[in-house]
Order: C-alpha cells, then structure tokens, then sequence
C-alpha cells in the first residue's frame, strides 16, 4: 500500500491562479496591447484611425533625440535617488528602534501610526500645501527666513532649479518613508520569534541582531521595497506635477509628467507618449532584473524542496 | 573598570534613547502638520485663506464654510457612500484574490509558475498614463461609465500586492503546517483560507490599508469613468468644488478635504492595531 | 476565532457592496427614463436643494432627455431656470458635471463624444482656455452650427451687439457660428481712487485713462505713470502676471501661424516690460492666486498698488472678497474705479456648443438661444447682468450681449458707485478672438516659465526665448519658424 498515489498539487496552482488572470485579461490586457500598438502609428489629437508609421521606429526614434525627455529622464534618476536613500536609511533605523525590544520606545504605537500619515493626505493639497509654504514674496518660510537674517529680502526659492529638486525630493521621502517602514515591519513581524530568542539567549547585541538576524530574514521584503520604490520613482508624477508642473524651466520635469503633457496636453501626441512609455517600461524592467539578480537567493530552491518535502510525505501518509 | 564600561554603556543608552526620542518626535510633529493645517484652514473663510494659506490658529467659519459646501452639489453622504462601497470592494477583491495567487506562486510546484511571476511583476512596472487611454476607450465603447464595478473588480489583478504577498510567504511561510493539515484531510482550499489567510495577518493588514488609502484618494479614473452625479465619490466632490475656477471657495474645499480624509483615518487606525502588535507567524504553529 | 470572523465579515461585506454597485446603474437608468423621477422637476433653483438633482425637466409629457456636460454647476443652474420658466419644454436635462482642475473633463467629453449613443452629450460647455480645440480644433467637427439648431444667426447676433472676440471664438473653419458665450471677459484697468488723487490729483475714470495711455497700443504711457507712481511710493500693479493677459491679447499673431511657432514682437516685449517692472521696482513682484497677489487688493501688500487688469468677474469674485472689507470706508471697498486698458484683451469665459450628432437639436437651440442670445428681460443675459438669477441682490456680471448691457444697471458700491458696463462694454469690443491656438495653455505656460526664468536672474533673453523655442518643439512637436 505504501507509495500507492504521489499526490499532484500543482494543479491548484493554476487553479488559485485562474481569478487573477482572468481579472488582468478581461481589465488590463486591451489597454496594454492598445498602447504597444500605438507607439507603432502616427496617433495624435483627437485622433481615432490607426495610420502605421512607414518607418516602425520613428516614434522611439524623435523619443531618443528630445532633449526634454532626456533631461526629465536625468531629473527622474536625480529625483529617485535624492528620496530614496535617506528614504531607507530612515526606515531601516526606525525599524531597527521599534522592533528591538531591548528599546522599549515609550509610544511606539502611536510613532508607527503618526510616521505613515502624511501618505493618507492627498498629493494635491500637500503639493499646494509646500507651494504657500515657500512662495514668493509672502510665505511662512520666507517671513522666518527674513526675521532670522538670513535672507537679506524675500528669496523666489522655487525659481531655483536645485531647490525646486530638492524640494520634491524631500516632499516624496516624507511621503514615503512611513510606508516603507511600516512593510519592513511587517516583515520583522513575520519571522519567527524563536530566532530572536536564540540570538538573545547567544548574546547577540542589538547591532548584530539587527544585521545578522533580522536583515538577512526580511531580504524577500526587502527586495520587494527596492523594486516597488524603483518602479514607483522611475515612474513618479503626483507631487512633480502638481507642486510645479514640472517647471523651473523642467527642473522637476520627471518622465512620467512628460509623457503626461505630451499625451493630455498641448498637442496630445499619444503616439510619442506611448513609446515614451514603453522606453521607460524597458528601462525599468532592465533595472529591476538587476535587482532580483543582486538580492537572488536560495528562497526558490529552498521552496521547491519544502513543497517536494510536502508532497512527499503526503504521499507516504496514503 | 567593569563597572565603568557598564556606567559607560548606560549612558550610552541613554543618550541614545534621547536621540531616538527627538527624532521620533520632530518627524511626528511634521507628520501632524499637514492636517492641521488642512483643519485649521477648514474653519477659515476664503478671503482669510487668500490672504495667508498658512495658519495654525483656527478661525469661525466652519459653519459658513460647511454651507457653501452643501450648496454646491457637495453630498457628503452620497459621496461616503460610493467612496466606501469602491474602496471597500477594490481591497477586499485585492487582499483576498492577492494573498490566493501568492499563495498558488510560492505552496505550489507548476510548470508555469515563474513565467507567471516574471509576468506579473512585469505587470508592475507598465507605466500608468497612457495605458489609462485604452482603459477609458474600453468603457465608453463598452458603455460602462458609471458603473461602480469598472473601479471595484480589475483589483482583482493586483500585481503588488502579490508581489507582496509572494515575498512574504516566500519569507516566512511555515510549510510544516501544510503539511499536517494535509495529513488531517483538510482540502487545498481550506487551506488556505483557514491556515494561510490567518497567519498572513500583519501582511494583509498593511496592504489593506494601502489598498484602501489608494482606492479612496483615486481621483482621475473615477473622474472620466464616473460622470453621474449619484455616482460620485468624495474626492470627485472636492475636485468640482476646485473646478469654480473664477470663484473658488477654499474653505469648503479644506472642509471637503477633511470630510474625505476622517473616513480614512478611521479605517486607518482600525486596521493599524495589527500593525503595532502584530501577530507573529509563529504563534499560530503552537 | 475573532480571526475568522474579522475576515468572513470582509468578504461578506464585499459581496453585499459589489451586489450593490452592480444594481445601481440599472436603477439609476431606469430613474432616468421612466415618468416618475425620484424628485419633482427643480422648482425652487434659489434654495440650491432643488438645483442639486440632476435631471431638471417637466416630467409630464416628456419627450425625451437633454445631456449636458459642463465643468462647473453655473451653466446646469441656468438650463434649471430654463426648465422652470418654460413650462411647455418637455425635454428633461440630466447634467454632467467634471471640474477642470484635475484634467479629466477634456478626456472624459472626449470619449463621450466620440462613443455616442444615447448617452452622449447633446450640449456641452468650453472654458477659454480650451474652447478653441471644440470650435476649431481637433474636436471641431463634433460642434453643431448654431444655424441648424433653429437659430437665425446673423439676425440675432446683430440685435443683441454680442462682443466680437466671443463671436470670432465661435466660428469653425467653415465660417459658421457654433459657440457663443453669456457672459463677457473684455478686461479693463481697475484702480484705486485714493492713489489716483494722491499721484495723479484725480480719480475721473476719463483723465486716469488718458494718463495710462487707454487705447493707444502702446505701453509706453502706463511705464511713465509707473514712474510717476513710484515717485510717491506705489506700485502700479502687483507682479507681471497682471500684464500677461493684456499682452497676450494685443498681439498680431497667435503662436503658431502655419503650423510653425511664432513669437509676436508683442508677446517678445513682454519679456522686456517684465524685467523692466521688476528692475524698476514698478510692482510688488507677486504672482497671481498667491498670496501677496491677494494682499495687494487689501493694500497690505510690501508698497501700496495702484490697479489690476481684469473682467469683471475679477472685481466680483477676485477683488471684493479680497479688499478688506463689505462696505464703503472698510478695508479698499469703494476705492476702486474702472477704466479703459491701454490695449484690449479679455481673460477667460464659457462658451456653449451643441453636439453635431444630437437628435433634439430643436430643443438644444431654445435652451442655447435662451442663454446666448435672447435680450429680453426674462432671458438669461439680462438676470446676469442684474444679478436676478437667483434673486435680487445677486452678483452683477458684464454679458455678453452690448444690447442687455446698455439696458441694464452696472452700478456697484465697490466702484464708488460707477456703472461698469461704461468701461467694460468698450472693453469688450477691443478684446481680439483672433490670435488663439488650442495650445495656448500649454505654450502660455512654458513661456511664463521661460520669463520668470529671465526676470528671476537665472538665465539671459536669448536663452529664454531659445529653451521656450526647444521645450515648445519637445512637448508639442510644433516646430520653431525660420
């Protein structure tokens, strides 16, 4: 009787799998498709007839030689960087104080709450919300700054390319680290407590706990907040367009309000804005195989043999 | 000398917990800030808010303010409605059919299974805008503006929230208990929803309230989608109050802001309890 | 177990709430077509509760429902009032409103009338800004002529000395009339009679618009009254932005002249006359919808200022809530007077368009004939004017019709009592319809970019006009002339 049936699970794969497809086939996959299309055609206006370009590529090809998109790509890249780095830095620590027991951070719950907020705000009034804080020649900002001594008069710090930058920068990265810490602890939550009791019990300090034990259990969410943010910030519109639509003079142009005002705006090239898209599309996909290539780890082998294990001893019970 | 380093070690302690401290505290303070300010200015007539946007004192205008923004097809009650009915579905499809399709990627072993991953995470980083062209062309040919379930069902397809979900189990997922359900007869559905769903709490709690932070705040789709009155959400309300472009009544629109962003933080603080205890996946195995 | 039950009660509740959101469109259609709707037809507009259904009609013998897509609630009221002073339309009118402000009514009225059916919209409104894309742009052929709404055009248009630049607007490549507008923007110069007897030693409308040099296309006169003006310590206006519409207006050519872009020796001067302001100290340097642009009117701003540009609507809704004050001798209330810019131009406006497509172009062309171009007394223009839309006390607002104008009362106690309509109907007819594009906001929004860009220091005029040349190029593909 022993080994009579080795079960088959893998079917419930597909199965489980089936709502999710048939969701994505039935909302997504037109739109997609619709938009690689016509990246192919001379699609623009009010325009509604597919007319194919003779040359395939021309639309990439004018992409590639606008100075504009090339500059909002560099501003994207800047952008992304300037917020994402103090970004997880910070969330890391502030992971590292409230999942430590050992700190005992009086208030901790309401900190967690509090850090996650300025996330729930809409982008639109915090972008007007920045804008009356740093205006010219009246704003809360400028006022101190005068009083202070700083500034001699009024500064018009939103003409200033590099402010207008960090500006956005800051707004993003205080937007979003709450959200990032918030996932990584969620992954700290997860592991099992028994690890952190052996750590304790082996005399581990808070330091080595946090970077030889929880860091290396947390790396599958970590991988997730790198790829999330780098999807997210390549593709970053709400706050570049509506605190300054992209200007001084496209300082805080990014990709995404590019392609945005090349599609609804002005001339509605939706063509061009399509292939836009699908450069950034590339761009960002090449990207983040980088990332799942640098953060790979046994995590598939070791889930195959957990599963075969599974299947296994299933078989053995029947 | 021991006593000393230990001395040494206290303080040590101590000046960090100082640190900690201030540091939690001024990034408390900034995340308050942009409420009050948004409070305070709800309770501010229009003309005082020209005149400074900025204040941290509270004015009396609340009442005139919640006038002029009932008088201006601002239906609160309405506008909840549509916003909780689109909110609440979209993450309930999101949450469940998500945790399912992670849990097909990481329990199961088929032959498909990572090109489908590859597929969805590719999914992800389409970007946005233009796609949205295709996606209203859709509805209008198919005649499904105003229809709640066009913002309510393609949540279903949620590719983060399974990336999500797929690192999580993939990080902790405790196999063993599969496997002695699987001894005690239990069907793969069952499963799932009673041995997974439970120990994916912390998990589905943080991607609950991103779902229903993003689906509430939504503006531009149900913008184009839904052009029925009865249909409107709370940030679609706001927008038309915004849209009197030659007489805007910033009062009422601060007030409509605060009116839209109470629900949330409600919801938010309801689900964050298990992000401040969280319930560790190793609980359940004893 | 509190589990299980935290997480059935979610699916439950998803189940009930998509159960729901399934029923409701049928529902509602059925609301729209059957005899009986939910509420009476709006009956009582002034309340604003009657207002906020959205199908007004005369049920009783209905013949059908109108689809209106508008932007704001203002156009929706007006066709209510229709309905109910019209007892023998029978037409209902369900309204579709989508604000502007986030981008989504152009898209949203794009699809709509693109997709037709029964659904789409049979009349639809267009803001300034981007009406020429409906009236001669891209959309152009959705627009139906006024002509073949039942409208005698020329006729009626002559009767009511409606303001050319509206008509100009209007008019698709075909030459015929497909939008007009109630209202009018014609923008004028709108001062302060304190400093005006403090500088100039009067406060007459007359003398102060010789003093600016009203109508002399020139900017050289209102430079020289600046001078002046600074001499005793005022700006004559708060930042550049107030000068832009008069520029942009009073130019030859529009951006683009044969699909290439063109930069009018006018609208380049702006460039000049902005540095010239700031480096002179000629203004406060504000920006507009900003705050210290808002504390000049209540002359709280750094130095006093002497006026604005702008339509009417600007003193109603703009300077009056603004100034301090709700009657004479509070804050500047009653210190403000209207004269004649020293070019013309207009600033803003909402223009109606009936669709192509529309089965009951009949009925749309009473509603849009009632709004645009009847100058009876119970017809729109004239409750507009006087402000008896909803009511006597009502806002006064300049229309678009000179015959209405010229029977109506424009006195305001915030003018120190002037009749508005003496300078803004002058006002209206210099305004010039003919230099738009259906780019203009994009392009007007690089180009002030570009200026403050120069104005601010941060790079020199041939760069500017270079980078405006080359963002215009990349953005909209609209190449450079030369």
């Amino acid at each position: 009787m022993k080994k009579k049936k080795l079960v088959k699970y893998g079917k419930y794969g597909y199965f489980f799998s089936i709502p999710f497809i048939v969701a994505f086939l039935f909302f997504s996959l037109y739109p997609i498709i619709y938009t690689f299309v016509i990246a192919f055609t001379d699609l623009k206006g009010l325009g509604t007839e597919l007319n194919f370009l003779d040359e395939p590529f021309a639309n990439f090809k004018s992409i590639f030689a606008n100075k504009t998109f090339l500059r909002a790509l560099g501003n994207t890249f800047f952008i992304w960087i300037c917020n994402f780095i103090p970004q997880i830095g910070l969330a890391l620590l502030l992971t590292a104080w409230f999942t430590d027991k050992r700190f005992k951070v009086k208030g901790a719950g309401v900190f967690k709450i509090l850090f996650y907020m300025p996330n729930i705000i809409t982008a639109a009034t915090i972008a007007i919300l920045f804008k009356a804080l740093f205006d010219y020649p009246m704003s809360p900002v400028n006022d101190i700054m005068v009083s202070l001594g700083v500034f001699e008069k009024p500064v018009e710090m939103l003409q200033n390319k590099m402010m207008a930058k960090g500006l956005v920068s800051f707004i993003q990265f205080w937007m979003w680290y709450g959200y990032t810490m918030v996932i990584l602890i969620s992954g700290v939550l997860g592991i099992d407590p028994e690890i952190f009791e052996a750590a304790k019990v082996d005399g581990a300090n808070g330091v080595q706990t946090f970077f030889k034990i929880t860091i290396p259990n947390i790396r599958s969410i970590l991988l997730f907040t790198l790829v999330t943010s780098l999807i997210g910030g390549l593709n970053m519109f709400d706050i570049p367009q509506l605190f300054l639509l992209g200007g001084p003079d496209n300082a805080t142009l990014t990709t995404s309000v590019f392609i945005y005002q090349l599609a609804f705006q002005g001339s509605h090239l939706y063509a061009r804005a399509a292939a836009a898209s699908i450069i950034m599309f590339i761009l960002i996909a090449v990207l983040s195989a980088g990332m799942f290539y640098i953060m790979r780890d046994r995590d598939a082998e070791k889930i195959k043999k957990e599963i075969k294990e599974a299947e296994r001893q299933k078989g053995e019970e029947a | 000398m021991k006593v000393d380093t230990i001395d040494q070690k206290k303080k040590g302690g101590i000046v960090l917990k100082v640190v900690i401290y201030i540091i939690c505290i001024l990034l408390a303070i900034l995340s308050i800030f942009p409420f009050w300010i948004m409070m305070v200015n709800a309770t501010r007539s229009t003309t005082e808010i020209q005149q400074h946007a900025v204040s941290l004192i509270p004015s009396g205008f609340l009442k005139n303010n919640f006038a002029v923004l009932t008088g201006k097809s601002f239906n609160p009650l309405v506008g909840f409605m549509n916003s909780i009915i689109i909110s609440v579905g979209s993450t309930t499809l999101s949450i469940y059919f998500s945790t399912l399709t992670a849990y097909a990627l990481v329990v199961y072993d088929w032959k498909l299974r990572n090109a489908f991953f590859k597929m969805i995470v590719a999914i992800m980083m389409i970007p946005a805008q233009i796609t949205m062209i295709g996606f209203y062309q859709m509805c209008y040919k198919l005649g499904l503006t105003n229809n709640l379930l066009m913002l309510i069902l393609p949540a279903i397809a949620s590719p983060m929230t399974v990336f999500f979900m797929r690192q999580y189990l993939v990080a902790a997922f405790p196999f063993e208990i599969v496997q002695s359900a699987r001894i005690d007869g239990a069907g793969e559905f069952r499963i799932f929803n009673q041995m997974c769903l439970p120990i994916m709490k912390p998990a589905i709690a943080t991607q609950a309230i991103f779902a229903f932070v993003s689906s509430w705040n939504n503006l531009f789709t149900p913008l184009v989608l839904l052009t029925d009155k009865k249909n409107y959400t709370m940030p679609i309300m706001v927008s038309l109050l915004r849209g009197d472009i030659y007489k805007t009544e910033y009062g009422s629109i601060y007030l409509g802001l605060t009116l839209t962003v109470l629900p949330l933080i409600v919801m938010y603080l309801i689900l964050s309890r298990y992000i401040i205890e969280g319930v560790a996946m190793g609980s359940v195995k004893g | 177990m509190k589990r299980r039950k935290w997480l059935s009660g979610l699916v439950c509740m998803t189940m009930a709430t998509s159960f729901l959101a399934g029923c409701t469109p049928s529902n509602g259609d059925d609301a729209n077509g059957g005899a009986a709707p939910a509420e009476p037809a709006a009956t009582d507009a002034t309340t604003g509760t009657a207002a906020t259904e959205q199908v007004a009609g005369n049920a009783e013998g209905s013949e059908g429902t109108i689809n209106l897509w508008a932007f704001t609630d203002e156009v929706p009221k007006m066709v209510d009032k229709f309905v109910e002073t019209h007892p023998d339309f029978h037409y209902q009118v369900k309204s579709t409103i989508i604000a502007t402000t986030d981008g989504a009514y152009q898209p949203a009225l794009d699809q709509a009338l693109q997709a037709g059916g029964a659904d789409a919209p049979d009349m639809y409104c267009a803001e300034a800004a981007f009406v020429l894309k409906y009236t001669q742009g891209d959309a152009w052929q959705y627009a139906c002529p006024y002509a073949d709404l039942g409208i005698d055009v020329d006729a009626e248009v002559k009767a009511a000395d409606i303001a050319q630049y509206t008509v100009d607007i209007g008019t698709n490549p075909d030459g015929q009339l497909v939008g007009l507008g109630y209202q009018a923007t014609g923008g004028a110069f709108i001062y302060r009679r304190s400093i005006a007897k403090d500088v100039f030693g009067t406060d007459d409308p007359e003398k102060i618009a010789e003093i600016i040099g009203s109508g002399s296309q020139s900017w050289d006169k209102f430079f020289e009254a600046a001078e002046t003006l600074k001499g005793k310590g005022y700006g004559i206006i708060s930042g550049d932005g107030d000068l832009w519409h008069a520029v942009e207006n009073s130019s030859d050519k529009g951006w683009i002249v044969d699909d290439k872009l063109v930069i009018d020796p006018k609208r380049e001067a702006f460039l000049d006359l902005s540095k010239q302001l700031k480096d002179n100290g000629y203004h406060n340097d504000t920006q507009d919808w900003q705050d210290a642009w808002f504390a000049d009117m209540k002359g709280e701003g750094e130095k006093q200022i002497f006026g604005f540009f702008g339509p009417a609507w600007l003193i109603n809704y703009t300077l009056a809530p603004n100034c301090g004050g709700e009657k004479v001798g509070e804050g500047t209330y009653g210190d403000w007077a209207v004269c004649a810019p020293p070019v013309g131009f207009f600033w803003g406006g909402t223009w109606v368009l009936a669709n192509k497509n529309s089965e009951k172009k009949e009925a749309v062309g009473q509603i849009i004939d009632w709004i645009t171009l009847n100058t009876e007394e119970d017809g729109l223009q004239y409750m507009w004017a006087n402000g008896t839309l909803n009511g006597e006390g009502g806002t006064k607002d300049c229309v678009a019709s000179g015959t209405v104008m010229s029977k109506s009362d424009g006195s305001l106690e915030f003018l120190g009592g002037q009749n508005m309509f003496d300078a803004f109907v002058p006002a209206n007819s210099y305004a010039n319809g003919k230099n738009l594009t259906q780019y203009d906001e994009s392009i007007n929004q690089i180009w002030r970019d570009q200026v403050r860009q120069y104005t601010a220091g941060e790079k020199d005029r041939d760069t500017a006009i270079a980078d405006f040349k080359s963002t215009v190029a990349d953005k909209l593909a609209i190449d450079a002339a030369e």
